[in-house]
């Protein structure tokens, strides 16, 4: 590894201090919010390990639940959304393991209603503002988690329930790879790039940790393959996309690890790494190069610090651990 | 009005960012028309002057993507397809070299 942890750490400080004064612009506790940012800054609160610090973040949250279980984009909102609800899910299932709150175990519960309610009958989730394969890949990322970590939070019958709503969505994604490894959705996603990363790493990689019911081993590789094979020769993707870049940077790490595959992959992730310090603002990162810094995206900048902190260790299951796939 | 660009500035099948009274607006120039629309993307703000343009077959419209989570936009109006939001779009006046906006 060329980028060395002396030079990490001290921005991982730095935009946590940044992301911590600015407060006020994501906690719930300062008012109606963006949920999608906040979903993203309770991320970086659990892989801060900071969480048990901030538990009144991640009950606010339980409080802006709607009776059916889910959240809308902005914590105001009254209509339930399935991928806001899911990010959210995953933030307070994860939370709790430390936190160990009644109320927010309760509030788990409810989300899992929400989603055996809410599929449908092919195995997706729809949301408007979300491509369907992106709708199904953060649930099934839930129930990922569920089963990893929280089995003993929903009775036997429910667990039952949550495993068969599982193998649907995981079908759902499953068939719709491309033979070059990518996944697509003409209205949303034509380069394929984001939907890919998030496929591999949010949800269906999980398989393996969990016991390979779907055999998903092949389905990753190719999936990593087609990330590789269109990382720009400056160490971006999707014509400078930053978020898109962290998303692939941060996806081929956990995948790579998981399958052994580290070897074929450490260059990319660094050259993707060092690209995103180069297009570092002074505080936080911009959505592309030389635009103003965006909180959800110096977010989504400190998780990839942080999970880079981790895989440049030699243990893979503190990794796993950062996605949620291990207690 | 307000002054927006001059239409050198973009050539076909360019785009151009513009700050007008504090607004981001993102230009764009196609088939000889231009079309102009608030920069930020009404799905999570991301700049759709860094979109990339779609042309209906048979000529029906054009289009921008949003880079970040793949929203189409109609150029001339704005519309989303279905998305639970529109594009804001402004109407660009065109006088000789000038393009003029109301904002
Ligand atoms: S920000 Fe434009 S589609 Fe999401």
């Amino acid at each position: 590894m060329s980028i060395r942890m002396e030079q990490i750490q001290p921005i991982i400080d730095h935009e946590y201090a940044y992301l911590m004064a600015e407060r006020p612009h994501w906690s719930l506790t300062k008012g109606d919010q963006d949920l999608e940012l906040v979903a993203h800054a309770l991320r970086v609160l659990l892989h801060m390990k900071t969480a048990p610090q901030h538990p009144d973040e991640y009950l606010a949250l339980v409080d802006c639940q709607h009776a059916d279980g889910g959240w809308g984009k902005m914590s105001s909102e009254k209509t339930s959304a399935a991928w806001v609800t899911a990010f959210c899910a995953l933030m307070l299932i994860r939370g709790n393991l430390s936190l160990k709150n009644p109320r927010i175990a309760e509030s788990v519960r409810k989300c899992v209603r929400y989603f055996l309610d809410t599929q449908k009958e092919d195995g997706k989730w729809s949301d408007p503002s979300w491509a369907d394969l992106d709708a199904v890949s953060h649930p099934v990322s839930f129930f990922d988690v569920l089963m990893a970590v929280g089995p003993n939070l929903v009775d036997a019958p429910t667990m039952v329930r949550v495993r068969d709503s599982w193998r649907k969505g995981m079908k759902f994604m499953l068939e719709r790879q491309d033979a070059d490894g990518g996944w697509y959705d003409p209205e949303f996603h034509p380069t394929g790039v984001e939907i890919t990363a998030h496929l591999i790493q949010d949800s269906i990689v999980a398989d393996l940790v969990l016991g390979d019911e779907h055999q998903v081993r092949n389905c990753c590789q190719k999936g990593v393959m087609k990330l590789l094979s269109v990382q720009a020769a400056d160490g971006s993707w999707d014509g400078e996309n930053v978020d898109h870049t962290m998303d692939c940077t941060r996806s081929i790490m956990l995948v790579c690890s998981i399958l052994g595959t580290r070897a074929q992959c450490d260059r990319t992730i660094e050259r993707g790494l060092e690209w995103i310090l180069k297009h570092k603002c002074e505080k936080g990162w911009p959505d592309f190069p030389g635009m103003e810094t965006n909180l959800e995206r110096t977010c989504d900048g400190l998780d990839t610090l942080l999970k880079y902190k981790t895989y440049s260790q030699p243990v893979t299951t503190a990794l796993v651990k950062l996605w949620g796939y291990a207690a | 009005m307000i002054f927006l660009a001059k239409a050198s500035e973009i050539p076909e099948g360019e785009r151009k960012l513009v700050k007008v009274n504090g607004v981001d607006v993102a230009v764009f120039r196609q088939g000889g028309r231009f079309y102009a629309l608030n920069n930020a993307c009404p799905h999570r703000q991301g700049p759709l002057s860094r979109g990339t343009v779609e042309a209906a077959a048979e000529g029906a419209g054009c289009f921008v993507r949003c880079p970040m989570h793949g929203w189409r936009f109609d150029l001339a109006t704005g519309d989303s397809n279905g998305r639970p939001a529109n594009a804001t779009v402004y109407a660009v006046d065109q006088r000789g070299e000038e393009l003029y906006i109301e904002i």
